[in-house]
């Protein structure tokens, strides 16, 4: 079966700082080639889940896979097979896109990090921009650019935290364009949004996550038909309610 | 090419574009080079004053003593470099070291190059890879004008034992400035908070630099920027004696300003180094321990701070 192995399993994930429980134990599967879409309001602990899977946080209890690697016993595997797009990411600003570019390549181990570098400037039609400096750029030519570091290395999951944040209609049309490019590349991406329209348009599978706990997890297509037309914003809004209730 | 080797690179391109860094070399630099023209100025007027005296004693047939510039050490003339070095040189490795981090947190990096599949202690390599050669390249500029203005001084021989003096003196001010560069660069590490790492080991770099000279000799700030009044004898009083005894060996400033002279020949006839270690030892372990605190911070770093608002 191909699609057999999933592209990012967790069990019994958890994260604390002292006594505060920031990630409740979190199990959750996400199938190869899926664009899955992380909900939550903020604070809920999304952005804490992105960088345990990334190996940027230590868990305090739990296992967890990226692409087949475990997070706490193969780290240097895991992180060559994923590529990262944290929120507000921007860049060395007196370097000019490419010279950003090229480090993250050459630090991805990238065989050829020039070749690589025009492909995916090609590849996300971001190639007028190459030459600038960054200190120069929009929110969203940074945001662009942000992801073209992410994808260098032709990663087998990226990871996107928020990427739409803070970018204006246009800048969000164009990153969508770009995720989905990627998503027909095969490539699954796990992506950390409280954007509702932004999930109804990319994902095709979503998770909610309340205060750390994951409340609900299933296919765009399982939500479309429990929730007809309203859809997501009433899965959300109950969701909420829950919350208040708790 | 190794992480630690693309991550030192890639820190370094960035000091090069850094405005703030770029200005305090080049007033590093300046500062060497009016060192080199005091020296150059002194001794040209010593020998002005000597030939028209020695012109004045030979036409009244008294007897010319020899020239004080040619009995007295070459390196001599570079005496001022020294504070330089420990004053402007020690800061500037503080602001390049705390920069190194600074710089990364600040793009919002981090977490990028923490997502990168190469192991934690590659990025304390490249970090400290980059002070080295950084604080070397300030030393390496200090040391071409140190021997133009040896080369060019008239009555100045300069021999082949001289360079190589010139050569441990300016190793020793590399160890002096990298120790500061170490600390700056793991308290950078170690405290998130903007600035917090620069403003952390300027104290420690303020302490040894004055608090320290007057707790072991007496000596206040002014004379402790002194190239000569810095190598006092420890007063001979009780306080003083233990003081040195104790501190001696952690008063960086003044086993380099001792080292300093003994090197470039300045030294006063007979006067020891505070405490009982050798400065030059004293030197090499604050290198070696500040150089662990800052590879063990470095690893330690907090990969996920930073961004436009840190």
């Amino acid at each position: 079966m191909p699609h057999a192995t999933p592209a990012v399993s967790t069990r019994g994930l958890s994260k604390s700082h002292g006594d505060t429980v920031v990630l409740h134990p979190l199990s959750l599967d996400v199938p190869q080639g899926e664009v899955f879409g992380f909900l939550g309001h903020n604070g809920a602990g999304k952005t804490t889940t992105i960088r345990l899977l990334t190996t940027l946080l230590a868990p305090t209890s739990g296992s967890a896979c990226v692409a087949g690697h475990d997070v706490t016993a193969e780290p240097l595997k895991l992180r060559a097979a994923i590529g990262y797009l944290p929120e507000n990411v921007r860049l060395y600003d007196r370097f000019t896109a490419r010279e950003n570019l090229l480090f993250f390549a050459r630090l991805s181990g990238v065989a050829d990090p020039a070749d690589a570098v025009r492909e995916t400037l090609e590849f996300l039609d971001i190639a007028a921009l190459a030459d600038r400096r960054v200190g120069t750029f929009s929110k969203g030519m940074r945001q662009r650019v942000g992801l073209a570091q992410a994808i260098l290395h032709d990663p087998e999951v990226l990871f996107l935290d928020e990427p739409t944040s803070g970018l204006d209609p246009m800048g969000v049309r164009q990153l969508r364009g770009m995720i989905e490019k990627l998503h027909g590349r095969g490539m699954t991406i796990f992506m950390n949004t409280h954007l509702l329209s932004e999930v109804a348009r990319s994902c095709t599978s979503i998770g909610v996550l309340a205060h750390g706990r994951l409340v609900f997890n299933d296919s765009m297509q399982a939500v479309a038909d429990r929730y007809d037309e309203a859809g997501l914003e009433e899965l959300y809004a109950g969701v909420a309610a829950a919350e208040v209730a708790a | 090419m190794s992480p630690a080797r693309i991550l030192s690179r890639q820190a370094l391109a960035g000091l090069t574009r850094d405005r703030s860094v770029l200005i305090r070399v080049a007033f590093f630099a300046a500062m060497v080079l009016i060192t080199a023209w005091l020296g150059w100025s002194a001794t040209a007027t010593v020998n002005a004053i000597y030939a028209d005296a020695a012109a004045y004693l030979a036409a009244s047939g008294q007897p010319v003593p020899p020239n004080p510039v040619s009995v007295s050490a070459p390196l001599a003339v570079l005496r001022n470099l020294g504070v330089y070095i420990s004053l402007i040189g020690a800061f500037g490795a503080i602001v390049i070291g705390q920069h190194l981090v600074e710089a990364d947190r600040r793009a919002g990096t981090l977490p990028l190059i923490g997502a990168r599949p190469f192991a934690r202690r590659d990025i304390a390599l490249g970090k400290m890879r980059a002070l080295v050669t950084a604080t070397a390249a300030m030393m390496a500029v200090a040391g071409v004008i140190a021997l133009g203005t040896l080369l060019t001084l008239p009555s100045l021989v300069v021999t082949g034992p001289d360079l190589g003096r010139l050569a441990l003196f300016l190793l020793a001010g590399w160890a002096y400035v990298t120790t500061f560069g170490f600390l700056a660069l793991g308290a950078a590490a170690r405290l998130p908070a903007t600035a917090a790492g620069l403003i952390a080991a300027t104290v420690v770099w303020l302490i040894i630099t004055f608090v320290l000279p007057e707790l072991t000799a007496n000596l206040h700030p002014t004379a402790a920027i002194n190239p000569v009044t810095t190598l006092a004898a420890t007063p001979d009083a009780g306080v003083f004696h233990l003081f040195s005894a104790l501190l001696g060996p952690v008063s960086l400033a003044e086993g380099f300003a001792w080292l300093s002279g003994d090197l470039l020949g300045f030294l006063p006839e007979g006067l020891a180094p505070r405490g009982p270690v050798p400065p030059a030892l004293a030197l090499a372990v604050a290198l070696v321990l500040s150089g662990l605190f800052a590879a063990q911070a470095a690893t330690r770093l907090d990969l996920n701070a930073g961004g436009p608002d840190a």
